[in-house]
């Protein structure tokens, strides 16, 4: 898929397409341009509370397309950091610029073990050819 | 679904080569957009837009039994209908339950005798025609006809749809007025050009055969250029009908809903003698429903969905059947059914369960948008 060559290389992304991006000691947590391109135009986000903790796995968010709603699920278990307060008023943010000014929330104290246990970029793009 | 048992339009390569998001829908492959959803929506709403709808069933009913039968299966009254009338109306079970909803055009007699267009939703087009089959009572002199197969429709809607009609040689004063059908060429092809449609906007339904359709296609999209007319998909379809408040059957309406509980009761025929659902009717007309049907406004940035708990004053009153952005109008609406003791005068406010969370909303008159008259 074209879409993904402007993919950041040190990205790491889940089977529920949400990618991370470490940034120091914090994780940046967002949703891959695969699938901001599947749902299409994004109308609205809602975003979990800063201090709120997850495990892998769980749902910590909803996009919303206009169609269709869908959650968003921890690539790796932390607590929330900071939130992308512009997706409230710009949430096409994340069909324009996924991995930069369309980033969703940072995650802190994050697990290094899920993070291994996530996909390189290339191996994610093996995994959405299939 | 395999993309290869999907029916196709005769339409389909076009929509291809215009880049369109094609999917399964209803059986057909059909497109979902070419552009942005709210670029089309607002092109719908401001200039003027082609759709191409052939999913949709499309029957002919002619002969001399045919208005009986039509009379006996639509709460509309159809001997009321004068050649070249359309008529928004459903099919009801004996229980006054939905079947479909769809449009009866009344076409031009031939041969001394009726001639009935019946236009009926893609999902619901083998059910209806089986219905109308079963109900014919053997009648001779009744010919039904299924011409979904050979024949296209396509929707011009939009404020400048008279004016693409007009650039292809059919003239404002020769247009079919609203809810109104004429037979008639469109650069010397055959077609059936109906002032109606699904959008909330003035508009035509064009029905073609599959031969003419693709060359009808390019023609409305050369002469509707200056008009800004783009292709719109079914996605901006649906937002545009919401919009407009219009149910869509399968989630607004189904064989569970009546027409009056469904806010139909315009349609149908108070004084109208036996028809099937009659009885059911009748009843809910003079002594009313035990639910009823509302038109709800967001009053924060969630966005309601189909099946969304309904709640007031902390209890729950009923359920969405609809719910979406609207594009037009910048915020997010729903529609429903809540239980009759529940106030629903616009303003009254009501509570909707998003996600295991409640955000407030307001019952706002229907429908949401309603077109100047220009």
């Amino acid at each position: 898929m074209a879409q993904n060559i402007n993919m950041p290389e040190n990205i790491r992304c889940s089977k529920s397409h949400e990618y991370i991006i470490v940034e120091g000691d914090a994780a940046k947590v967002g949703i891959t341009k695969y699938a901001a391109d599947q749902l299409g135009e994004i109308v609205y986000v809602e975003l979990p509370e800063v201090g709120a903790k997850f495990n892998k796995g769980e749902v910590f968010g909803t996009v919303e397309s206009v169609k269709a709603a869908s959650e968003l699920y921890m690539p790796i278990s932390g607590e929330i950091l900071e939130l992308n307060d512009d997706l409230t008023s710009e949430p096409e943010l994340i069909n324009e610029d996924c991995y930069n000014r369309g980033w969703i929330v940072k995650v802190k104290n994050f697990s290094r073990e899920d993070l291994n246990n996530t996909m390189s970029v290339e191996d994610y793009n093996v995994y959405i050819e299939e | 679904m395999e993309t290869k048992e999907l029916n196709k339009t005769a339409l389909s390569e076009k929509h291809i080569g215009l880049n369109a998001k094609m999917v399964p829908f209803a059986g057909w492959y059909m497109p979902l957009q070419y552009d942005k959803i709210t670029t089309e929506h607002v092109t719908v709403r401001e200039h003027v837009g082609i759709f191409d709808v052939t999913h949709m069933g499309k029957f002919k009913v002619s002969g001399e039994d045919a208005m009986n039968l039509l009379q006996r299966l639509v709460p509309q009254d159809v001997s009321k209908m004068e050649e070249g009338k359309a008529v928004y109306t459903q099919f009801c079970n004996p229980s006054g339950g939905i079947i479909d909803d769809l449009i009866i055009y009344r076409l031009q007699n031939k041969n001394n005798t009726y001639s009935f267009l019946l236009i009926v939703n893609a999902s619901n087009a083998k059910k209806d025609f089986d219905w109308i089959i079963t109900n014919q009572n053997d009648s001779r002199s009744i010919k039904i006809q299924n011409i979904s197969a050979e024949n296209c429709l396509i929707a011009v809607q939009g404020p400048d749809a008279t004016s693409v009609l007009e650039e292809l040689g059919l003239p404002k004063d020769q247009q079919p007025k609203t809810f109104y059908v004429k037979e008639t060429k469109l650069h010397n092809m055959d077609c059936i050009v109906a002032r109606t449609g699904y959008t909330g906007e003035d508009g035509f339904e064009i029905l073609i055969s599959n031969d003419n359709a693709g060359k009808l296609w390019d023609l409305l999209l050369s002469k509707g250029q200056k008009y800004g007319i783009k292709p719109i998909g079914l996605a901006a379809r649906d937002t545009l009908r919401l919009e407009a408040s219009l149910p869509l059957h399968g989630n607004d309406i189904d064989e569970t809903t009546t027409p009056i509980e469904a806010g139909l009761g315009w349609t149908v025929a108070p004084d109208k003698s036996d028809y099937l659902g009659k009885e059911i009717l009748s009843k809910q007309m003079s002594q009313g429903t035990s639910r009823v049907f509302i038109c709800f406004k967001m009053l924060s940035q969630a966005i309601p969905r189909k099946d969304c708990e309904l709640f007031q004053d902390g209890r729950v009153i009923g359920d969405t059947t609809s719910g979406s952005i609207a594009p037009y109008l910048n915020c997010s609406v729903g529609m429903g059914y809540v239980d009759k003791s529940a106030n629903t005068k616009p303003g009254d406010k009501i509570e909707v369960l998003i996600r295991n969370k409640k955000y407030p909303a307001e019952i706002v008159k229907r429908p949401f948008y309603k077109r100047k008259k220009r």
